[in-house]
């Protein structure tokens, strides 16, 4: 059992999936990333320089003030200042304004000093209940849910009704020693999440001792979140002790926000016509907590990029180079194509500017078809694929930015989204590569299959049933599954079960994306044999990306291999599994063996995908290429056409 | 069913975490100023009630602290929580149960509207993220969540009933009006005194369930079953509502009930402000009149509304996410 007891947002937080090797990640960083970060941020300025004007404030407040706070002065000043008596007096003839000027200090200490306290208790207890585990972290975590939800307040006036004027050192002790619990809550999950982090392990075997893995390796990655909790905390203490205060149970005595308003409700100022003194430590009290609360805000979306909108700038997308006479596109059978991409280019808006993850891509696929896409990760080939279902951009990230998708005779690119809605599903369908995260897991698979036909058709309540029920059985699912909800269901039956899904209509094109690479090889292959029958049983074409190439070698019609977001090559799958023309090519293939063939080394390939911020000059696949001429770097490859396969490397000039 | 119980296990023990302390506080204090106040009673109320209240407060020790402990859990059970010094010699119970109404229909009902609203405005923003409502509700309501409640009652008062005379100061009905009835001329009224400290606790809190929920739906919104879900050409109210809203809902739940403590906090203190005659008005009479036994009892039923609260939370996140039935 999971050892914490509140709620599902553990498991149900996820990160967010993006074009993760491509999106700088800021907010882990250090020191100077999160400097970086905050200036950048709007509210986060806010947030400091309110800030910054207390701490002035609470540092100097002699020389601000007009007068001395607790002088009581009821005839004016020889020679008064324009600020004397600015904001009026109080019943006994103190300076409102030079009381508010003296009040900051205490009131920033003590919010100060109880965030830290909190803040370093939760680091304590939210770390190592998650690095210690076991025994030692269900106890704390129950601890700290406890503390959690038990009313804190109630609680600091029952011992404060005990302990009448302890003193504030004390209240600070109690605010410090109750207000961790939601940060304890928040480090420990997200140290859970980095406790098997590589960097850790790298710690780890190289013998580092915890202390020193907590202090060094930990702690920083999290100081955003540790900065959150102390401003959450900090927040917390401004309005307790100001709340305290003010019902009497701190020190009247005291010169704070909260004491002036204990004295202003005391003499009744509102009704006095002295409303100011009511009103104007209230205000400073809900300014600092509107510094805190504006600097947490913005915190979180620095620990959290999944909370920034980065805005797609146009003016950075470099501008496609002059390209070389296009060659003519490999041909294909008869009947037309059902897809043609013409020149597509996606862009995703980065702190660093616009990366281009697909550019310029051209590919058709025939009616019936099977085409696979391969390439290592982060080549641009899901990018690719949702770009041709339309199913990047807002709120996801990623935008066409050049291009023509045509489909049965429409440029998907120019549909708005309620022309898109007719296409989908009915003629278009997808496949995703985890079926966990893309079936909704709150919704049974008859009430999702029942929202797809509902969407396009008017089908009756026994129909949409009865269909559910067929594609189920095309899959080969027994029909009882039809009520369950996907975690009901294991690996396997889910990815068929979406496959089901997307055959609900028999559409003219499924796209698949990796859909069996969470699956065991067993698994994968029945999948793949099921996939190409029903395919073609049923006629549908075919787009399937996957990053391993001995997969699709049995089923697929033609491969593109895919490189740093361009089209390497394009060949028949008989043809480029018997002479890989492209380098990059040879290589994937020399990166899995042969069953039947003569044993030979593994090569794989050395080095990994370049930055696709800053492509390298020429051919992209050059640095890792063991054929690499001056040439290559020397200007864009252009796509060869060599016996009908095409070809972006220049040793097959000749052949062309 | 097993999370049912687990959260049912967490109650009771968040429960007896809470009537320990209670236990506890007197006891710890240094010179006890329970003493003073038992003092004042020796005569005045019958021997078992006395002796119920010794136990509470550990005033004679001529028991062990243990059979002390279990004597107040014996108490407790049976609904004996001393007898109040203010309201001498209602039973706290009885003052309990006259001030639990007005709180349950003040607090009660604005939480939940302003958890509703809150999760509803969340959601519509993060849907039309970096639209006219999220760049304007968001950023507002994250400044108000940071005003102190009983400024804000303080100000309303100033300003809705002292300057514009619009709304009455203070009080949960007109004292020198209509009796307490069920009549619509006493309803109207308590009603008329609820609006101010109502709007009070919305302004404050909704701020909290806004950021939650936009924040949840924000990272819901980059789900593949959303992204599927777009892909299927389903009409984006459904998409928002059932393949977004449900799942970003299920944390906001959870962070509902972790919050509830914080505005109950700031909730008594806008009755102290307002005079309403709830639970957190009473609670701080108690303190201010060192009458322990009602405000020890007070206490206990803050925890106990906060912890009932909770488990209905529970219950609905049970309701709406059927992983949480299954056992796992």
């Amino acid at each position: 059992m999971s050892a914490s007891s509140i709620g599902a947002t553990d498991q149900l937080a996820t990160p967010p999936v993006g074009p993760a090797p491509i999106v700088a990640e800021i907010g882990r960083g250090r020191w100077g990333d999160l400097w970086r970060a905050i200036s950048r941020n709007r509210k986060a300025l806010a947030g400091a320089l309110l800030l910054l004007v207390f701490v002035v404030l609470a540092v100097f407040p002699g020389q601000i003030a007009p007068d001395d706070p607790a002088a009581q002065i009821f005839t004016p000043a020889l020679a008064p200042s324009w600020h004397h008596h600015l904001l009026g007096t109080t019943a006994s003839g103190q300076d409102i304004l030079s009381q508010v000027v003296w009040g900051t200090r205490l009131s920033l200490v003590i919010a100060l000093a109880a965030g830290a306290l909190a803040t370093a208790l939760a680091v304590i207890v939210g770390v190592s209940a998650a690095y210690l585990g076991g025994i030692a972290d269900g106890i704390l975590s129950v601890i700290t849910d406890v503390i959690l939800v038990i009313p804190i307040f109630p609680l600091v006036i029952v011992i404060a009704a005990y302990r009448k004027n302890a003193g504030l050192f004390m209240l600070v002790i109690v605010l410090g020693a109750l207000g961790w619990s939601y940060g304890a809550r928040q480090l420990r999950s997200q140290t859970l999440s980095l406790r098997t982090r590589d960097f850790l392990e790298s710690a780890r075997v190289r013998g580092e001792r915890k202390l020193y893995i907590i202090l060094f390796e930990i702690l920083p990655t999290m100081t955003s979140l540790i900065v959150a909790s102390f401003l959450g905390a900090a927040l917390y203490a401004v309005l307790t002790e100001a709340g305290l205060q003010f019902i009497g149970l701190g020190d009247p005595n005291s010169q704070s926000w909260g004491t002036m308003l204990y004295w202003a409700q005391n003499n009744e100022a509102l009704f006095a016509g002295m409303p100011l003194w009511a009103i104007a430590p209230g205000v400073c009290i809900a300014l600092l907590g509107a510094a805190f609360a504006l600097l947490n805000y913005a915190f979180d979306e620095i620990s959290s990029p999944a909370l920034r909108v980065r805005k797609l700038d146009r003016r950075r997308v470099p501008k496609r180079l002059p390209a070389p006479a296009r060659p003519e596109p490999m041909p294909v059978p008869a009947d037309g194509p059902v897809l043609k991409v013409e020149g597509l280019r996606v862009a995703y808006a980065t702190d660093a500017g616009p990366v281009i993850a697909v550019d310029d891509v051209d590919l058709e696929v025939a009616r019936g078809e099977f085409l696979a896409i391969v390439g290592e990760s982060g080549c641009g080939k899901s990018t690719l694929l949702y770009a041709i279902a339309r199913l990047l951009g807002s709120p996801l990230p990623g935008e066409i930015i050049g291009g023509r998708v045509l489909f049965q005779g429409k440029d998907l690119v120019l549909l708005e989204e309620r022309e898109l809605r007719r296409v989908r599903w009915r003629d278009l369908s997808v496949v995703m590569q985890s079926a966990m995260n893309a079936l909704n897991p709150v919704l049974t698979v008859a009430d999702q299959m029942r929202d797809a036909c509902r969407a396009h058709s008017n089908m009756s309540k026994k129909e949409i049933e009865e269909r559910s029920r067929e594609v189920l059985r095309l899959v080969s699912i027994d029909p009882v599954h039809l009520h369950s909800y996907p975690h009901q269901l294991s690996g396997g039956m889910r990815q068929r079960a979406m496959i089901a899904m997307a055959l609900l209509f028999t559409p003219d094109l499924v796209i698949m994306d990796e859909p069996t690479s969470a699956l065991d090889v067993v698994a994968q292959r029945s999948l793949m044999v099921q996939i190409k029958e029903l395919q073609e049983r049923l006629g549908f074409a075919v787009i399937f990306v996957t990053h391993d190439m001995s997969l699709v070698s049995h089923f697929s019609d033609r491969l593109l291999v895919m490189y740093a977001g361009q089209v390497a090559e394009m060949s028949r799958t008989r043809e480029l599994f018997d002479r890989p023309r492209h380098p990059y090519s040879q290589g994937l293939l020399e990166a899995f063996p042969s069953i039947r063939g003569p044993k030979v080394r593994l090569l794989g390939i050395p080095g990994s995908p370049p930055d696709l911020a800053h492509p390298p000059a020429g051919c992209r696949f050059a640095p890792r290429c063991g054929h690499v001429q001056p040439r290559c770097t020397a200007a864009e490859v252009p796509l060869h056409s060599v016996n009908g396969s095409l070809v972006r490397c220049v040793l097959v000039e000749n052949e062309a | 069913m097993r999370f049912v119980l687990r959260r049912l296990g967490f109650f009771l023990i968040t429960l007896w975490a809470a009537v320990t302390t209670n236990f506890l506080i007197p006891r710890l204090m240094p010179g006890n100023p329970a003493l003073a106040m038992m003092a004042r009673f020796h005569g005045h109320i019958n021997p078992s009630a006395l002796h119920a209240l010794e136990v509470a407060f550990g005033v004679k020790n001529h028991q062990s602290l243990v059979s002390d402990y279990f004597s107040y859990l014996g108490n407790l059970f049976r609904g004996r929580l001393g007898v109040s010094i203010t309201f001498f010699p209602d039973p706290v119970t009885h003052d309990v149960f006259q001030a639990l109404p007005w709180t349950l229909a003040l607090i009660g009902s604005t939480t939940i509207i302003a958890f509703l609203l809150g999760t509803l405005i969340g959601l519509v923003s993060a849907w039309r993220r970096g639209g006219w409502l999220d760049g304007v509700l968001p950023p507002i309501f994250v400044i108000t969540s940071a005003f102190p409640y009983f400024w804000l009652a303080l100000l309303s008062i100033w300003l809705f009933a002292i300057k514009l005379g619009w709304l009455p100061l203070s009080g949960g009905y007109d004292v020198t009006g209509t009796n307490v009835s069920w009549t619509w001329a006493f309803v109207g009224d308590a009603l008329k005194h609820s609006v101010l400290p109502a709007l009070t606790i919305l302004v404050t809190s909704i701020g909290g369930w806004i950021l939650t929920m936009r924040n949840n739906t924000i990272s819901v919104l980059t789900e593949d079953y959303v992204r599927m879900a777009r892909a299927k050409g389903l009409s984006p109210w459904r998409i928002m509502w059932t393949y977004a809203g449900r799942n970003a809902i299920l944390p906001n739940l959870t962070g509902f009930a972790m919050s509830l403590g914080f505005v109950v906090s700031g909730a008594i203190l806008v009755e102290f402000v307002f005079n309403y005659p709830g639970v957190g008005w009473m609670f701080l009479q108690s303190v201010e009149n060192q009458d322990f036994p009602l405000m020890q009892g007070l206490f206990l039923m803050i925890v106990l509304a906060v912890l009932t609260a909770i488990l209905a939370a529970d219950a609905l996140t049970a309701i709406l996410d059927p992983r949480t039935r299954d056992v796992r």
